[in-house]
């Protein structure tokens, strides 16, 4: 990971966390004050609710009062009273007296329970109400809520009973008003806040029609429970309170329902601020990363560069150094160690050059040396011959210019021999059977193979088949193939096995032919291994040491690689690849 | 001395009960009437007032028997295929017009065509003959009917009649002022004039009828009240019903509370079609109601909601669909009652105007949709009416509730005033205090 993303994930993530603990703040903070006033609100609605409650009940009282104290009831309380009591020409006062008082429901009740006349259900003259008859003091009872039947089912009163005395008998007047959608209106309108009124008798209302299924389920909750319950769901926080009828049963449930639609909106507004921060963090740690890529990290990359420059063999590659700073130092050091270095690769250099002038020359000598021993012997015995023995010195002579013209031979070709690695050609590429050229190479020494008296060689041809040719110049290919195979065979002068391997490589290295050249001789040191390629080094006796080098370049020369495998006792293995 | 003194005294305390009782001419009637009507065809007037504008031939008495009124005798022949009826002498029309055989024929010829189609009617000096290929058997029934009375359209579109008040003055739909005529047959009526004020509310007339329907009138108590004899049955029509929900549903309502409290008691339970005045039998069909076996019967049939319908603004229909729909709902019926006439059930108000039980039942029997049911229905066999009468409520369309009277308010100055339960009440006879 580089420096520039660990600056900007360090900057980003430092934002972020931040900006979302500071929401979560926020939020809760706003979520409590929210639900604190939306508790404080619904109290105040509920309180209305008692209020209106009660007022619309005192109302009801004194309605009712005012129909008892009625000149109507008090002349049908007279005749109810009298001899010849007739309720019947009552059943329709109900009605009137009702209308009169804007009550929703009234029933005039008999002294035997029976309703004369009923106001909500006129037909129900002559039923029993024998609730009414169970209580004396209805006075002390107050305004009660009670479910009424009407003819198209049923309704929620609101209701005060009074008894009037007729004669020895007692008239009931029960009445009141509807605890309905007009009520609830009548309640001051909050914004964002919904009053409903559930009744707890059939027909029951289908949950669906609660509009929640949070409702529905606190509907359930206090049906089964009558007592103030409160829920908070995502989109609104509902209060049940029940409703009590006069001996205690559930006959309505009054929900407050507040919406958290302002506090939804409000949360939102913060998660999206929050969004809007935390992408503004990201942006600013992304801008804040370039900016302190460009002021830190640049002269680290300009110094990475150098450093690659130096590696790849540029040793005059300098850093820049623009501040004072540990990267500047850093800088400045790098600068010193990369002169110190050329410094010393120069007079690395130098010595190398030296050390091979030394070590050619001391190869010319050595090479030179040998022929021209036999040279300085064969003429001064040429001299001495025709000083001691003038009649002999004809077949002398001969003889001597024979060996002198083999030993100029024998300069001749150490002579060409470097000259050949001096002046290396250019490669001609073409397509190139690596399989047929080992063939044909190893083909050329057959005779040195077979040759009588040596010990037997297995030559020994592990190919792949179908093996892509290589852009090569086949002579230069042969050429060091040769040197291989003869190097091989140079190793193995007690016998063994020349194994020659070619293959196909995929993968990683697709498009490449290796060819891998073994004997079973006696092996190479690591050290010898190292050395192995050096020009004019060499192992053997009668060796020039040049024969790997110019393998070695050869292989350069068509971009390929050549690697040695050898062990003490156990063989070497050329292996070279090349491009397909 | 003595005794002639007592006697003395004895008489003259007679003599102001005998003033009292003397019937007095002269004096306006002040009627109040709730409903309204728009045009003096005797067929449009209610009860009260078109005999007293026009005379049918035949009428019906207090009994319910029918009687003479501008015929003064009839004659059937050929069963009831001919009639030939003497018209009564002396009778002229408001106008002065003397009524004869040629001026009531057309009238007639027009009337009964409605019931008869292939009806003639020919014209004698005085009398009338009325002739059909078919027996016409309620002929005088159909006679004793306001479409059959005697009158004359004027070119200004009022009728004159026979009766014993004139048309004084008219305005449609407001006021209706009667004069005696003078000239009347049975001789003057008591009263100088009548004046019928209508859709009025106010219950301190002289007369104010008090109908069981809107607007409904606020009588006083201890009002004087006349009622006639049963003219109407308020009766639950119905078809395609299934006999177990019928039967239980008949059995759930209670006539009782219906009759006490939304009549006033001045209704009766109709437990036949007929009233007892009219048949004579209507006791035989008194039942009770019966909540239980109604409950069993509709807890095995499950019937589906049904809807009762009413005529629209009428609300003693109203009042009394009400009270059925809340008899079957304690039985396990769900019915609800509505304004209109396209309901599963149908509260219907039969106007009992014929007195002839048969002529009326063989109505009621085409009503409920089951005319063959009256098709066996002889007049010289009583019994095949009870028959009819039981078959046609075996048909589970029609159920009797209850029958309502004609009822009036009267003021204490109103005397002469029929007895209770007669067929209807004559203005003529009616005379007033000073």
């Amino acid at each position: 990971m580089s420096f520039r993303v660990k600056v900007f994930l360090s900057i980003t993530a430092t934002v972020v966390v931040a900006v979302w603990i500071v929401a979560a703040v926020v939020s809760t903070l706003v979520t409590r004050s929210f639900e604190r006033r939306d508790g404080e609100r619904t109290a105040a609605l509920v309180s209305q609710f008692r209020r209106e409650f009660d007022r619309r009940g005192a109302e009801v009282a004194r309605r009712i009062d005012a129909i008892a104290n009625s000149e109507a009831i008090q002349r049908m309380a007279v005749n109810l009273g009298g001899s010849e009591p007739d309720a019947n020409r009552y059943f329709d006062q109900a009605q009137a007296l009702a209308r009169e008082q804007s009550l929703n429901f009234l029933d005039l009740v008999g002294p035997d329970g029976r309703i004369i006349s009923s106001a909500e259900w006129p037909a129900r003259f002559g039923y029993q109400e024998s609730w009414l008859t169970e209580q004396a003091n209805w006075k002390s009872a107050g305004t009660f809520l009670k479910r009424e039947d009407l003819a198209d089912g049923s309704a929620l009163g609101l209701i005060t009973v009074r008894t009037l005395k007729a004669g020895e008998r007692t008239l009931y007047i029960a009445g009141g008003l509807e605890l309905d959608k007009d009520f609830l209106d009548s309640l001051p309108s909050v914004e964002a806040m919904r009053v409903q009124l559930v009744r707890n008798f059939e027909p029951l209302p289908p949950p669906e029609s609660l509009g929640s299924k949070l409702t529905a389920a606190l509907v359930e909750a206090v049906r089964k429970q009558p007592r103030e319950v409160t829920r908070t769901g995502t989109q609104a926080s509902i209060t049940a309170l029940p409703l009590l009828g006069r001996d205690q049963q559930l006959l309505a449930i009054l929900l407050v329902e507040s919406s958290r639609a302002e506090l939804a909106s409000l949360k939102n507004y913060i998660q999206g601020t929050a969004w809007t921060v935390g992408g503004g963090g990201v942006l600013l740690g992304l801008m804040l990363s370039l900016w302190t890529a460009s002021r830190v990290t640049r002269p680290l990359r300009e110094l990475t560069a150098s450093v690659r420059e130096v590696a790849g063999g540029n040793w005059n590659a300098r850093a820049t150094v623009e501040s004072s700073d540990e990267v500047g130092q850093l800088a400045r050091n790098f600068n010193q160690m990369t002169q110190q270095l050329a410094e010393q690769r120069d007079r690395m250099i130098q010595a190398e050059r030296v050390a091979a002038w030394r070590e050619l020359a001391r190869r010319l000598a050595h090479e030179l040396k040998n022929p021209l021993f036999p040279l300085q012997l064969t003429v001064e015995n040429l001299q001495r011959a025709r000083d001691a023995s003038p009649e002999q010195f004809d077949e002398v002579f001969r003889e001597s210019t024979t060996t002198l013209l083999a030993e100029l031979d024998n300069l001749k070709t150490i002579i060409g021999r470097f000259s050949d690695f001096a002046k290396m050609p250019a490669p001609h590429l073409e397509p190139v059977d690596l399989n047929q050229t080992a063939r044909d190479v190893v083909k050329l020494f057959d005779a040195q193979i077979h040759a009588p008296g040596r010990p037997p060689v297995e030559v020994r041809f592990d190919t792949q088949d179908n093996l892509a040719t290589v852009r090569a110049d086949p002579d230069q290919i042969r050429r060091a193939l040769r040197n291989l195979i003869l190097n091989a065979l140079d190793a193995m002068p007690n016998g063994g096995t020349l194994a020659i391997r070619t293959e196909s490589l995929n993968g990683a290295g697709q498009g490449k032919v290796a060819l891998e050249i073994s004997d079973t001789g006696e092996g190479l040191t690591p050290e010898e291994c190292e050395r192995l390629f050096t020009p004019y080094y060499t192992t053997k006796q009668h060796g020039t040491g040049l024969g790997l080098a110019i393998v070695q370049s050869v292989v350069s020369d068509h971009k390929g690689t050549i690697t040695v495998h050898s062990q003490p006792g156990k063989g070497t293995t050329f292996r070279i690849e090349l491009n397909a | 001395m003595k005794l002639r003194a007592w006697a003395w005294l004895a008489l003259s305390s007679l003599g102001p009960l005998w003033c009292a009782t003397r019937p007095h001419y002269g004096g306006a009637l002040a009627v109040d009437l709730s409903t309204a009507f728009n045009t003096l065809e005797p067929a449009e007037l209610p009860p009260l007032l078109w005999p007293a504008i026009a005379e049918t031939l035949v009428r019906v008495n207090a009994r319910g028997e029918v009687e003479p009124l501008l015929a003064a005798s009839w004659q059937r022949e050929s069963e009831g295929k001919r009639w030939r009826f003497s018209l009564r002498p002396k009778v002229t029309f408001h106008d002065g017009e003397p009524m004869t055989a040629t001026s009531v024929a057309p009238v007639l010829l027009a009337a009964l065509k409605k019931t008869y189609a292939d009806v003639t009617v020919t014209a004698g000096s005085q009398t009338l003959v009325v002739q059909s290929d078919h027996p016409m058997r309620d002929l005088l029934s159909e006679l004793a009917n306001p479409s059959a009375a005697i009158v004359r359209k004027t070119e200004a579109n009022t009728f004159i009649g026979t009766g014993p008040f004139r048309v004084a003055n008219w305005e449609p739909g407001r006021r209706l002022t009667l004069a005696a005529f003078e000239d009347y047959w049975g001789g003057r009526p008591y009263l100088d004039s009548v004046v019928i004020n209508l859709t009025s509310t106010r219950a301190n007339a002289d007369l104010f009828d008090i109908p069981f329907a809107s607007p409904r009138r606020i009588v006083p108590e201890a009002t004087r009240t006349w009622s006639s004899s049963p003219r109407e049955l308020v009766a639950l029509v119905a078809a395609g019903i299934d006999a177990p929900v019928w039967q239980g549903l008949a059995l759930s309502i209670d006539r009782a509370p219906v009759v006490d409290v939304l009549t006033q008691k001045r209704g009766q339970a109709a437990f036949g079609l007929l009233p007892q005045w009219l048949s004579g039998y209507a006791f035989l069909f008194q039942a009770s109601p019966d909540l239980t076996h109604a409950r069993q019967l509709i807890a095995s049939a499950r019937p589906a909601p049904l809807t009762l319908t009413y005529a629209p603004n009428d609300s003693f229909a109203r009042a009394v669909a009400d009270r059925i729909a809340l008899n079957a709902r304690d039985a396990g019926i769900a019915i609800r009652p509505a304004p209109g006439a396209n309901g599963n059930l149908r509260l219907v108000r039969w106007q009992l105007d014929s007195a002839d039980a048969f002529a009326e039942l063989t109505r009621l029997a085409g009503f409920a949709g089951a005319p063959e049911r009256a098709s066996s229905l002889d007049p010289s066999r009583p019994e095949t009416l009870y028959e009819a009468e039981r078959a046609l409520l075996d048909t589970n369309r029609v159920l009797p509730l209850v029958y309502l009277p004609l009822v009036y308010g009267l003021a204490p100055r109103v005397h002469n005033v029929e007895r209770n339960d007669a067929f209807n009440l004559h203005l003529e006879n009616l005379w007033v205090d000073p």
